[in-house]
């Protein structure tokens, strides 16, 4: 091949593929609001929210971006939102190791932050992040009632039994001889602040007597 | 000096290798908030700012400088205006300081990061592209000044030569792919889509030809190679370089919202990204090993190879290990991404630079025979640190994707607990490798100054 011969495949080749770049970038943008719930106006303040305080400096999202801390792409879909607002308001009052500092957001912020993570947890990602093996595997195999709860209000999204589970709340592999009482678990599950000062877990308020008692029964055998 | 205009370049060399430094002592920083969060006065986003924003700034003034130097070398005059390349150096350092100033602000008081015109006053709060608008606007005139520069010096002696086509080919590709960072969207998916076409079209793209037009020109200034045969393999490695890269970009389209068909697009030309990597270390080896003319400038042809060596592990090895959609959809977003980009930046673009400044400043500075022993220890305390921080990066990876992604674990539990041993030697590689720049910075002060004892 002549230099001018691999010049010429280099220029032409080149702007072919650029050419066939913007016409998948065409179509591609063509598409991308069909995959995506509708963009109100608090999810776009949320988003500059996420711009302001440069929360892509420590998080990724779509996962991208720095891996100082958890992906935010699917942070509502697990975790309640009343505990997001509370930890995003003061991290460190709801989770004292937390690595995150108070970045001063105020209530309107963390409502329009949450709304945009909402609406990224529900954008079509081709099904990214993928379930974990190990724990979908062991899902619904549960060996009482009370863990059949356990798993049914996804406990586990943050809280951890042997290692398993999220860290947004206390670990409860021990929790069984911590507190012993189960009508301590029965009035902490129906209205958590009523015994943790501060705590930002949500009210379980949809279960009936039994199965508080069934649940309760169960973190009790944690120990 | 033979032009004056060197000395412009010889400018953007020194600012670019304590730019550098500054680089390095930020990355220790952020190394050690990742065992201990509160181990600095500011948080570690802002010092992750400072990290890889100081890299490609200085990563790009290097890559002025150079260019300064090439155009005035292979058109063989001055540059079209000496006084515009010394009005644009001390433009880009001003704005860069303030650009500076601002993180700091924004980082010890987020408030200040206020909205003005509907865009933010300190940090866009965007990967790399964190810089404000303002400051965008800025670095655009900066940069059509260095081009306008650099263009109308090549037709001062009209010598179109092949380096300098492609060099300011990928200088001005690099700019004009700078355009799509500079608008606000809405959405978070077309906001991220038009963000990879800046960081991914730069780094996959543009800057690989500016690499493939300094390595030719590095080969031929050192051996004497003829430039025909120098020219025909650079564009057949630019050539693959963009047939692969334009479209391995849809590697970045998998998980962001963006339909499936990026899957195939991705998967298929992104694999095919590792070969003209490949075809550059051929070509510096083939070329090395032809050369009869005993070779005076031994580092610089040192750092030339392994410029190309590493840009081929870095960017091309350990891309390709995470770039199947089959591999990626569990490693997207770990460790080992982090890895792939430190040894990818290290191996295409910071060997890049050095290994122009030791091919170029003794020149500049009268072409002196000058001692190169500090070069090659600078080089080794580097290169070693860097592989090790990388292992550790990536061990650190494999057991994020096993743990998390697999197994189940919590992300925090993983980092704080799983990984602690390999941040702590990751900090510690960090200071072996400011090691290797404060060797370079004290190079760079004085190679060619002193002729060797």
């Amino acid at each position: 091949m002549s230099t001018n011969a691999a010049k010429n495949l280099f220029i032409y080749g080149s702007l072919l593929c650029f050419v066939v770049l913007v016409i998948l970038t065409i179509d591609t943008m063509g598409k991308l609001d069909k995959r995506a719930p509708e963009i109100t106006e608090e999810v776009n303040a949320g988003k500059k929210v996420w711009h302001k305080y440069d929360c892509i400096g420590c998080h990724t999202i779509f996962g991208n971006g720095s891996y100082f801390a958890p992906d935010m792409t699917k942070a509502t879909e697990r975790k309640p939102k009343e505990y997001l607002k509370k930890f995003l308001l003061d991290p460190r009052v709801i989770k004292a190791d937390s690595a995150m500092p108070k970045l001063g957001l105020n209530e309107q912020e963390a409502d329009d932050l949450i709304a945009f993570l909402d609406w990224t947890s529900k954008v079509d990602t081709n099904d990214w992040p993928p379930k974990p093996i190990l724990a979908s595997a062991i899902a619904g195999k549960a060996a009482s009632a009370g863990q059949a709860l356990f798993q049914k209000h996804d406990c586990s999204a943050c809280h951890q039994i042997q290692g398993i589970g999220g860290a947004a709340g206390p670990d409860l592999t021990q929790v069984g001889a911590r507190r012993p009482d189960i009508d301590w678990h029965i009035r902490h599950l129906k209205d958590p602040s009523s015994v943790v000062r501060d705590s930002a877990m949500p009210a379980f308020t949809d279960m009936n007597d039994e199965e508080l008692k069934a649940l309760a029964e169960f973190l009790i055998t944690l120990k | 000096m033979k032009y004056q205009s060197h000395q412009i370049a010889l400018n953007f060399y020194t600012t670019s290798v304590l730019l550098f430094l500054v680089q390095v002592l930020v990355g220790i920083i952020a190394a050690l908030q990742f065992i201990w969060p509160d181990f600095f006065i500011l948080n570690f986003n802002t010092i992750r700012t400072l990290h890889i924003n100081s890299l490609v700034v200085w990563l790009l003034m290097g890559m002025m400088g150079a260019t300064y130097y090439v155009v005035t070398e292979e058109s063989e005059t001055e540059l079209w205006s000496v006084p515009l390349g010394h009005l644009q150096f001390w433009a880009t350092v001003i704005a860069v300081g303030a650009v500076v100033v601002g993180y700091i602000v924004m980082g010890l008081n987020p408030q200040a990061n206020t909205e003005v015109f509907g865009t933010r006053l300190l940090n866009e709060g965007r990967e790399y592209i964190e810089a404000p608008r303002w400051a965008d606007i800025l670095i655009v005139i900066s940069v059509l000044l260095f081009l306008l520069n650099s263009f109308m010096t090549v037709m001062k002696t009209r010598k179109f030569t092949a380096v300098q086509g492609v060099l300011l080919g990928g200088l001005t590709f690099l700019a004009l792919m700078y355009l799509p960072g500079m608008f606000y969207t809405k959405s978070m998916v077309k906001d991220q889509f038009w963000w990879w076409w800046v960081v991914h079209l730069w780094v996959e793209g543009s800057w690989e030809l500016i690499a493939a037009a300094l390595l030719a020109f590095m080969l031929h200034k050192l051996l004497g190679t003829d430039v025909k045969v120098l020219a025909k393999w650079m564009y057949i490695e630019v050539g693959l370089v963009l047939f692969t890269g334009i479209l391995g970009l849809g590697h970045h389209y998998y998980w962001i919202g963006t339909p499936e068909y990026w899957l195939w697009v991705g998967g298929i030309f992104s694999s095919l990204e590792p070969i003209p990597l490949l075809l550059m270390v051929w070509d510096a080896f083939r070329t090395t090993r032809e050369t009869r003319v005993p070779v005076q400038n031994r580092i610089g042809l040192y750092l030339t190879v392994a410029h190309a060596i590493f840009n081929f592990v870095g960017a091309g090895l350990w891309g390709v290990i995470h770039t199947l959609p089959q591999v990626n959809k569990w490693t997207h977003g770990t460790q080992i991404t982090t890895a792939h980009g430190h040894l990818a930046f290290y191996g295409a673009y910071v060997l890049l630079i050095v290994a122009m400044i030791y091919v170029t400043v003794p020149s500049i500075r009268g072409d002196k025979e000058f001692n190169q022993s500090r070069g090659f220890q600078s080089f080794w305390w580097m290169t070693i640190s860097m592989v090790f921080i990388v292992i550790t990066i990536t061990g650190a990876g494999m057991v994020q994707t096993y743990m998390e992604r697999l197994l189940g674990l919590d992300y925090v539990t993983v980092k704080a607990t799983y990984n602690l041993w390999f941040w702590i030697f990751r900090a510690i590689f960090g200071a072996g490798f400011l090691v290797g720049v404060l060797m370079l910075a004290a190079d760079i002060f004085s190679i060619g100054k002193r002729p060797a004892s």
